[in-house]
């Protein structure tokens, strides 16, 4: 139970290092796959939780396809955030 | 040191010192006992819809008529999104080549593993954890590696096009919606379950209509995905040039 919770701890924090990471970064594609471990540290948390099959939904669609369709959308525009503007 | 690795580092060191802290510091009371409502689930299941699997029943039994309406929200959405980048003639796709040889073979096995995995998922849907909806978006993902690491002409190139994988997505649905109206000719209810469908064909259990919804929602799911990824493929250039040639 002890590990549980650990993990459930680790990869909730681990979680918000990877949003902060991903909405400071300028390089977009960066920021993808930052969002995509930010979506496996949710999938731990889910597996944590006993909830095996959100886990199998969550992977695939955040992890795979949201991350697919963002590199998708990236490559109609620009890869690099311009600050400043 | 910048002011993104003072943040980052203060959230590593939270991140590591405060499960120490909540492991060794905090009682924490973990609810063990199960309430009423999953027990009847857990307990009732197996007897109900003749799954294992409490959760594959309730979606496509004891809520079925919940997921078959979501099925229909879903199919709308991404008819939606075809209708934005309808196309009145197929693009001449100029051929590319795609990545090197290594990332080839790698995604290669990698698709192996993915369809074998999400097949696994399908058919094992109403006994293990799983269904039609991840198995068939873990179809999907193999179609979003194959577009840019072999491009989108080997795809189409096989007979894939997104025209018939919109027949598939049509056909799929179609008998979903067989499946779940059906019992009504029998003076059943919509989306009725164990006093229609067999719960087990020979020796193998199929749960009566679970089986047969996770598989079309696999096709259905799949297909979808799959021809948003190829609408998605379609260069932005091949867009501009039809509206310049349409005038605007």
């Amino acid at each position: 139970m002890i590990l549980t919770l650990l993990m459930m701890v680790v990869s909730s924090l681990l979680s918000l290092v990877f949003v902060y990471m991903a909405v400071t970064e300028q390089d977009l594609l960066k920021a993808v796959a930052f969002s995509a471990g930010q979506s496996i540290c949710y999938a731990i948390l889910l597996q944590a939780m006993a909830a095996t099959d959100i886990v199998m939904t969550y992977v695939a669609v955040s992890v795979g396809l949201y991350s697919a369709l963002l590199v998708f959308v990236l490559s109609k525009t620009e890869r690099f955030e311009e600050i400043g503007r | 040191m910048t002011k993104r690795t003072l943040i980052l580092l203060a959230l590593l060191v939270a991140s590591i010192i405060s499960p120490l802290v909540v492991v060794n510091f905090t009682p924490i009371d973990i609810p063990r006992a199960m309430r009423e409502l999953g027990r009847y689930y857990v307990v009732n299941t197996i007897r109900d819809t003749a799954s294992p699997e409490a959760v594959a029943a309730v979606v496509w039994d004891y809520r079925g008529l919940d997921t078959v309406y979501e099925t229909v929200v879903l199919y709308l959405a991404i008819v939606g999104g075809l209708a934005v980048f309808r196309l009145s003639k197929a693009p001449s796709m100029q051929v590319v080549i795609g990545l090197t040889v290594l990332s080839r073979t790698a995604t290669k096995i990698i698709i192996l593993l993915i369809s074998s995995i999400s097949a696994a998922i399908v058919l094992h849907g109403h006994l293990t954890p799983g269904g039609g909806f991840p198995g068939g978006s873990a179809l999907a993902v193999t179609s979003m590696l194959i577009v840019p690491v072999f491009s989108v002409h080997s795809i189409i190139e096989r007979g894939i096009t997104s025209t018939r994988l919109i027949a598939i997505r049509g056909l799929a649905l179609t008998a979903l919606g067989l499946v779940a109206l059906l019992p009504v000719f029998r003076g059943l209810e919509l989306v009725t379950n164990q006093r229609f469908y067999p719960a087990r064909v020979g020796f193998i259990t199929v749960s009566g209509s679970i089986s047969l919804y996770n598989l079309f929602e696999f096709f259905a799911v799949a297909s979808g995905f799959t021809a948003v990824a190829l609408y998605l493929s379609i260069p932005e250039e091949w867009y501009k040039e039809r509206f310049s040639e349409h005038g605007g």
